[in-house]
C-alpha cells in the first residue's frame, strides 16, 4: 500500500483543482482585495479553510493514531525528542518549534525556525502579490489557459532545484 | 447552491486532515495539502530518477523531500492542472490568454515562480500549507502567516506606486 498517498492527494488535488476553479479560491488574493478595498468575499476562503482544518483534526484526533501529535506545541516535542535521541543530541523541545520542512528541520534552535518564517513569509507575500495570485490560483489559471501562468510554474520547477542545490546548503551553514 | 470560497475552503480543509488520518500522508505532520512542497517532491522524484546522481544526500540515494514521497511522489500538482482543466472546459472558461499588465508578461512571471517557491521553501510551506500548519497549532506557522499578510500589505503599497 505504499501508492496510498500518492492516489489519496491526486483524489484530493483533483477535488481542489474542480472546487478552486469554480470558486475562484485564492489565499493571496483575499488578502490583497482585504487590504486594497476591504473586500471579505475572499479571504473568507482562508478562514473557513482554517477552520475545518482545525475540526477535522481535533475529531480525527480521537479516532486515527496518524493525528497523536495534532496540537504540536503541546505534543509535537515528542517527534524532536525521538529524532534528537538517534542524532546523540540531549536538548529538550520548546514549544516554538515548527513541523518539519524547512532547511533546518531538525535544529533545536527555535529563534532560527522563527527567522526562516519571517523572511520566507515576507517573501512569499510580497513575490505573490506582484504575481498576481498564490501559487494555487497561478496553477488553477494555467489550466485555464493564462500562458503567464504557464511561465510561473515553470519558474516553481526551476525554483525548487535552485532551492535544494544553492539555498539550502547555504542556509545550514549560516544558521548551523 | 453557489459555490463560493468559503464552501471550497471548507472541503479541502476537512479533506487534508482526512487525508492526514486515513491515507498515510505522514510524516511530515499536516502535509496532506502544499502546493509548494508537493511540487518540490514531485520534481525531485523525476529528477532522482532520470539523474540518479541528483538525489544524492550525504553519499545515499535519498530523495531531497518529505519522506512520505521516498517510494512515490505525491500527486496534488497534478490532480490541481486535471481537476481545473476539466472544471474550465465544462463550463467554457477555457481560452489561451497573456496577462496584459507589464509585472505579469510570461517571462516576469517566470521570476516570481522562483522566488516564490525559494521563498516559500525557506518557510516551510506554501500559503496553504502554512494555514494548514496554522490549524495543527504550530505556533512558528502562525507567524509565518502573519509575515505573509505583512508581505502583502508591502506588496500593495508598491503596486499602487508603479500602476
Amino acid at each position: 500500500m505504499k501508492a496510498l498517498p500518492a492516489i489519496a492527494t491526486l483524489c484530493l488535488g483533483f477535488m481542489l483543482g474542480y472546487l478552486g476553479q469554480r470558486a475562484r479560491l485564492c489565499f493571496i488574493g483575499g488578502m490583497r482585495d482585504w487590504v486594497l478595498v476591504r473586500d471579505t468575499h475572499l479571504i473568507k476562503g482562508l478562514f473557513s479553510f482554517i477552520i475545518a482544518a482545525f475540526v477535522g483534526f481535533l475529531i480525527f484526533y480521537f479516532i486515527s493514531p496518524a493525528i497523536k501529535t495534532f496540537p504540536w506545541f503541546l505534543n509535537g516535542g515528542v517527534v524532536f525528542a525521538k529524532k534528537w535521541a538517534a542524532m546523540g543530541m540531549k536538548e529538550s523541545p520548546s514549544f516554538m518549534l515548527p513541523v518539519p520542512g524547512d532547511p533546518i528541520t531538525w535544529s533545536p534552535n527555535p529563534g532560527a525556525h522563527l527567522l526562516l518564517a519571517v523572511i520566507g513569509g515576507l517573501g512569499v507575500g510580497f513575490f505573490s502579490v506582484l504575481a498576481g495570485g498564490c501559487p494555487f490560483r497561478q496553477h488553477v489559471m494555467a489550466a485555464e489557459g493564462s500562458r503567464s501562468a504557464i511561465a510561473y510554474i515553470l519558474g516553481f520547477a526551476v525554483g525548487a532545484v535552485i532551492f535544494h542545490k544553492v539555498i539550502a546548503p547555504l542556509v545550514k551553514a549560516i544558521l548551523l | 447552491m453557489r459555490l463560493t470560497p468559503a464552501v471550497a475552503g471548507l472541503t479541502v480543509g476537512f479533506g487534508a486532515a482526512l487525508l492526514q488520518a486515513f491515507f498515510g500522508v505522514l510524516p511530515p505532520p499536516a502535509y496532506g495539502i502544499c502546493i509548494a512542497c508537493h511540487m518540490r517532491d514531485l520534481v525531485n522524484w523525476v529528477l532522482a530518477h532520470i539523474y540518479p546522481i541528483y538525489g544524492l544526500v550525504k553519499g545515499s540515494p535519498k530523495i531531497p523531500g518529505a519522506p512520505v514521497s521516498h517510494y512515490m511522489p505525491v500527486l496534488t500538482i497534478v490532480g490541481i492542472l486535471i481537476g481545473a482543466t476539466v472544471a474550465a472546459r465544462a463550463h467554457g472558461e477555457f481560452r489561451w490568454k497573456v496577462m496584459r499588465v507589464g509585472w505579469q508578461r510570461p517571462w516576469t512571471e517566470f521570476f516570481w515562480g522562483v522566488g516564490v517557491m525559494i521563498c516559500a521553501l525557506i518557510m516551510g510551506g506554501c500559503p496553504v500549507r502554512t494555514a494548514l500548519k496554522t490549524a495543527y497549532l504550530d505556533l512558528t506557522a502562525l507567524i509565518g502567516l502573519v509575515m505573509i499578510f505583512v508581505g502583502v500589505a508591502v506588496g500593495c503599497q508598491v503596486l499602487k506606486k508603479i500602476s
